[in-house]
């Protein structure tokens, strides 16, 4: 009966809001963290200046973004109703906003007392929403394959979470442990078994919903969520025993499935039945081409490892995975989802039979295209960044702020708008109230 | 066998279709041709939201004696979508096709995940209860469908 009851159980405005606006900011403090250190972070990925941007982008911006979205949609879209929405929201964000924060000053100073405390932040963080998410979503019959995606995420999330606290706790204490292959190991959990898990069940449904996109077709849905679980678990396998040709055998399938899922959706969007480009379409077709990008480089480099040694090599990957395609797709989805839930939240104050102002006043859509731009110049900037760093690192670092900076204000405006109509939709009824009580 | 599941999917699909036809016209500026197929969309949409209130919703009520559960939540997002069908016929009878898109944009995602909600949770709920009956709702629902255009 959980089903019926959840109709009805769309959490509060406040609960999914407080990450969309607050993630912008950490990709804005990328941004600053990139102009300010310069060429330098292009020079290794284990420096302490790329660690603390990697994570700042990771957990700032796509973990906060993925969690506030999970609170939102797992009702409507698994019938899980969350225990106490608002609350749990509350506390899952100050201690992945605060701990995001802290892991950056902890990698940038390399103090210990800093890394261990942002790793107890962020397993508090990530422990409580899997502690409030898992008992609901668990039990929920797999009736679609976005629901198995949404339940497999979470342990994917589990392991991201769990091997990135081991490692934190690791460089804290000064622990022997494989860091290069437990580094790719909690990022192949993180980019693979949760992000991209999440987005794929999330993309089942968002590119019919929003672009009218025929739907994936069924079979490799259900498959794909647990073929990627799967390889990730091999892959964790293959380390834990140390055969690193497995491991190798892992990476290359991954990213085989990786692009196949890809190709198709690429293949799904041509067929899309509205004809109008806009924001979301602009960001997710550059998130598209920059994954294909990034998996036929991690195709390649499990073929021929030789090439990563080219300096280059693992930036252009680790942007073009990152800010090409995660961070694009989620800009996309805040580009409907924020005006969305303004707008029904509004519509729900209204009385009955008046219309609340529809999503493109809530959120224009020339400041959205105008932003994603912004954007895409920013990308751009820091593929050329990754070959010529000295040159571009810069620039790179302070359009890819302001595009961070461009999509907080707009997304800002849009709060900003719906607290005004709430605030005299509110006096409106006081005075109605007033007139029939006088 | 879910066969109220997908005879009223295929008509969520229908009305989908006709949508982007319409927002089709209008994007390309083509007010003449967009009001001709919003006009279809909405007729379509409309007959849809009537045969389930009309037949679907009472047959699930009666059977399971919830009439404050899910049927209470699709009419009310029903009442919604019909203020947004009316605000974008306003905006096209003014021939402001920016507010028409803006209007339509909200109508179609405050639609879909209606749709979602229906085609994974409710709908299955009607395949289960009604399963004695479906073949006569399903007669009734298919006139509904058809006397209306």
């Amino acid at each position: 009966m959980q089903a019926l009851i959840s109709l009805d159980n769309a959490p509060p405005l406040a609960a999914p809001l407080r990450f969309f606006l607050s993630a912008p900011l950490f990709l804005m403090l990328a941004g600053l963290l990139l102009a300010v250190a310069g060429p330098e972070v292009f020079a290794s990925r284990w420096l302490p200046a790329t660690l603390a941007l990697v994570h700042l982008v990771t957990i700032g911006f796509m973990l906060q973004v993925m969690i506030g979205a999970m609170i939102q949609v797992l009702p409507v879209v698994a019938g899980a109703s969350l225990p106490r929405p608002l609350a749990l929201a509350r506390f899952v964000h100050a201690a992945l906003s605060v701990g995001a924060l802290l892991l950056a000053a902890g990698f940038l100073s390399g103090g210990a007392a800093l890394l261990r405390l942002a790793a107890l932040l962020l397993a508090l963080g990530v422990g409580a929403f899997l502690l409030a998410a898992m008992p609901v979503v668990l039990p929920q019959v797999s009736t679609s394959p976005t629901i198995r995606g949404l339940k497999l995420s979470l342990f994917g999330l589990a392991g991201v979470a769990g091997l990135g606290v081991a490692l934190a706790l690791g460089l804290a204490h000064g622990w022997r442990l494989p860091y290069p292959e437990l580094a790719d190991l909690h990022a192949g959990w993180g980019l693979a078994a949760w992000a991209g898990v999440l987005l794929a069940a999330m993309a089942y449904v968002m590119m019919p919903m929003f672009q009218l996109t025929p739907g994936y077709p069924a079979r490799p849905s259900w498959w794909y969520p647990p073929l990627l679980l799967g390889l990730v678990l091999l892959w964790s396998l293959a380390v834990a025993l140390g055969w690193p040709l497995l491991t190798r055998l892992t990476q290359g399938m991954l990213a085989v499935v990786g692009l196949a899922f890809t190709g198709l959706t690429l293949r799904l969007q041509r067929q899309r039945r509205r004809a109008r480009a806009d924001a979301t379409s602009r960001y997710w077709l550059a998130g598209l081409c920059a994954a294909l990008g990034a998996l036929a480089m991690l195709a390649a480099a499990t073929l021929w490892p030789a090439v990563t040694v080219w300096p280059a090599w693992t930036p252009l990957f680790a942007i073009l995975l990152l800010a090409g395609a995660f961070v694009s797709f989620i800009a996309g989805m805040l580009y409907k989802i924020v005006p969305f839930l303004t707008w029904m939240h509004l519509q729900l104050k209204m009385q009955p039979g008046l219309p609340a102002p529809n999503m493109n006043r809530l959120l224009p859509d020339p400041a959205m295209r105008r932003q994603a731009l912004s954007y895409l110049m920013a990308l751009a900037l820091l593929l050329g960044a990754a070959v010529a760093p000295s040159w571009l690192a810069r620039p790179a670092g302070i359009l890819l702020a302001l595009a961070g900076g461009w999509l907080w204000w707009n997304l800002l405006g849009t709060a900003w708008r719906y607290r005004l109509q709430a605030i005299a939709l509110a006096g409106a009824s006081d005075e109605r109230a007033q007139r029939a009580g006088g | 066998m879910t066969p109220i599941r997908s005879f009223m999917t295929a008509d969520h699909r229908h009305c989908d279709n006709l949508f982007a036809a319409a927002e089709e016209a209008m994007a390309k500026g083509d007010l003449g041709a967009g009001k001709i197929a919003f006009e279809q969309f909405r007729e379509a949409l409309q007959n849809h939201f009537s045969a389930e209130e009309k037949t679907l919703f009472p047959s699930f009520e009666v059977k399971t004696g919830m009439t404050m559960g899910p049927t209470r939540v699709m009419r009310m997002e029903h009442e919604q979508m019909r203020i947004l069908l009316d605000e974008a016929a306003k905006a096209l009878e003014r021939g402001d096709g920016d507010d028409y898109l803006g209007q339509a944009e909200t109508l179609l995602i405050m639609m879909q995940q209606h749709n979602l909600k229906e085609e994974n949770m409710l709908y299955p709920m009607c395949d289960e209860h009604l399963a004695a009956e479906a073949s006569a709702v399903l007669a009734h629902l298919e006139t509904d469908l058809s006397s209306a255009t």
